[in-house]
């Protein structure tokens, strides 16, 4: 057995049953089992506290698809949108669009009652960015993408922090990042864009599409370098990397030009990117999810109000392979790691959502990869205890 | 011997016959592997936390980098795997002269006494310059929480612990965390050789 083999045996051994859902950082904690809890980062459609939303996903629970507690912040406007776990799955950043907050939740103390451990109240004052989107985990620190400078206009960039919240580093970008997509196999990261904090807080009708960025950066991680930037549709958003060890391609979902599109590490390292598919008209799409066989792919359509399951067996000839309709709005999904739980989620962000119908539902996934909307499962935001709230990113454990 | 014993002396036997290949430092990078990089600038992530264990205190290393890994020798698939990588980079560390040190300090020091230790590390042909550290469980508890390790009991009887590397530059400061999932020996060196300015 040769090392590379060996190699392949290390990660192996870490990557079965990695997570309860797919397309988290590979870094994160081995997770097995169905899931139990769900984490929901939740924001208020009136005045109050962002919060987080404890609800109970165990199938033999008593109280399986309630509510159980509430995490209150204890400051409102904050804008709760992305989450991520460290790599110890002990924690969790959730970030604020609006107030540039960073919140670490303790989970592994009582993974039932998550305590607000530290807020970071001056990042845009450590870092010099704005608008923090997604925060992905590293061994033993966190990466959280930053839509724009320090006035919420002009590129932004992304920043590093240990996982107990000290400030390590800011690495610029050339656009307004989003998300992080890393696989270690290739030393690679890619880092999608889309707008700056200025313009996603406005309503929709002042944005300007001038000021869309348009391009995924590639980065050597090791050395926190960009060293290619693919240009596509405008707004890339959610950007996944096919999930089996060593796949060399992803795809991601351009919110501006309706697309998917498909990235691909060649045999020289250097990366090509094209449309893989144009969505459905009016689609405007949310979220990207991969099954863990990187067989199917979920597409949430915020305009059309369904979520799409693409087959992309064949990665260079995905086709749409099932919808589900008649979901308002629908934007953020987590896909469990059997493939078998799809949730989805329904607000965007405060400033352009419109429908306050919010809520938490449920899809579940055949074998065939055709999809059913649970009929009894829904937690309806809407009609929340303490008024209605927005509901977005979430996590499973 | 006991079951797990035997279990375990299994596995690090078929290890150890892995890594008998040589570092000779000539050898193909394997297909697929990871690209390497070379100095990459590894900001400073924090201090080091300082401990004495064993009677190696890490503040006494200063002027060397120094890599601590937190492993326990019953387990039964990552960790003796990580060593024998550990194996590989302290002969390639030799072979370039460079006077690194390498700490592998068990999670597990009810069941890993210093006999146990020693034969683990005798196991993996660990040379001078690379340590097993143990303490008792009262002096190991804040070393680890320093570190944010923590341990958890699975019904396995594996211990369920953050599987992380730190690499810590002479002056003292963590330059890199590693996944024990990804580590490669081949850009630890590397790393190591940026430290060194060499």
């Amino acid at each position: 057995m040769n090392r590379g083999l060996l190699a392949g045996l290390i990660a192996g051994i870490f990557s079965a049953n990695l997570n309860a859902e797919t397309c988290l950082s590979p870094y994160i904690k081995q997770k097995t089992g169905p899931e139990k809890v769900m984490y929901l980062w939740t924001l208020p459609a009136g005045a109050g506290s962002d919060y987080l939303s404890v609800i109970d996903v165990n199938l033999a629970s008593a109280t399986y698809g309630k509510i159980l507690k509430r995490i209150e912040v204890g400051s409102a406007g904050n804008e709760a949108h992305h989450m991520g776990f460290t790599d110890d799955r002990g924690r969790i950043w959730a970030a604020s669009l609006n107030t540039s907050r960073f919140f670490i939740f303790d989970v592994r103390t009582d993974p039932l009652n998550p305590r607000l451990e530290r807020t970071i109240e001056n990042v845009p004052k450590l870092t010099g960015l704005t608008g923090p989107h997604t925060p992905y985990a590293l061994p033993g620190r966190m990466l959280v993408t930053m839509a724009s400078g320090p006035e919420g206009t002009g590129p932004g960039g992304v920043v590093e922090f240990t996982n107990e919240g000290e400030y390590v580093a800011s690495h610029k970008t050339p656009n307004h990042a989003y998300e992080i997509v890393v696989k270690p196999e290739f030393n690679r990261m890619l880092v999608s864009s889309w707008v700056p904090q200025k313009m996603f807080m406005s309503p929709m009708s002042e944005w300007d599409p001038k000021q869309f960025s348009d391009s995924v950066t590639v980065w050597d991680l090791k050395a926190r370098k960009i060293v290619q930037e693919l240009k596509g549709d405008p707004v890339p958003l959610a950007t996944r990397w096919a999930l089996k060890s060593n796949a060399s391609y992803g795809y991601s979902i351009n919110h501006a030009g309706n697309s998917i599109w498909m990235f691909r590490r060649g045999k020289d390292g250097v990366f090509s990117y094209a449309k893989a598919a144009d969505l459905s008209p009016g689609c405007l799409p949310g979220d990207l999810r991969l099954s863990a066989d990187d067989r199917y792919m979920y597409v949430s359509c915020i305009g059309g109000g369904e979520v799409q399951a693409w087959d992309i067996s064949k990665p260079e000839k995905i086709r749409l392979h099932d919808t589900v309709q008649g979901l308002v709005q629908a934007n953020m999904m987590h896909l469990t790691l059997d493939g078998k739980r799809l949730y989805v989620t329904n607000s965007a962000i405060s400033s352009i959502d419109f429908s306050p119908r919010y809520a938490l539902r449920l899809i579940h996934v055949g074998p065939d990869g055709k999809m059913k909307q649970d009929p009894f499962f829904a937690i309806d935001f809407s009609q929340a205890p303490n008024g209605p709230a927005r509901p977005h990113d979430m996590l499973l454990n | 011997m006991p079951v797990h014993g035997k279990r375990v002396a299994l596995l690090l036997g078929a290890t150890l016959f892995l890594f008998c290949l040589p570092a000779n430092g000539h050898e193909e990078r394997p297909v697929g592997a990871s690209p390497l990089t070379k100095n990459a600038p590894m900001p400073a992530i924090r201090m080091a936390p300082d401990f004495a264990l064993d009677g190696v205190r890490l503040s006494g290393l200063r002027g060397r980098p120094v890599l601590i890994a937190f492993i326990y020798t019953s387990c039964t698939r990552a960790c003796p795997l990580l060593s024998a990588r550990m194996a590989r980079l302290q002969k390639k560390l030799i072979a370039a002269r460079l006077p690194a040190v390498l700490l592998s300090v068990t999670v597990d020091p009810q069941r890993d006494d210093a006999k146990k230790l020693a034969l683990f590390a005798k196991g993996f042909g660990a040379r001078p310059g690379w340590h097993f550290l143990r303490d008792e469980p009262a002096r190991l508890a804040p070393v680890l929480a320093a570190y944010d390790e923590w341990t958890q009991v699975l019904p396995s009887g594996e211990l369920d612990h953050p599987a992380r590397l730190h690499l810590i530059d002479g002056a003292g400061r963590v330059r890199e965390i590693y996944s024990l999932a990804f580590f490669d020996e081949e850009q630890a060196f590397l790393d190591i050789v940026a430290l060194e300015g060499k």
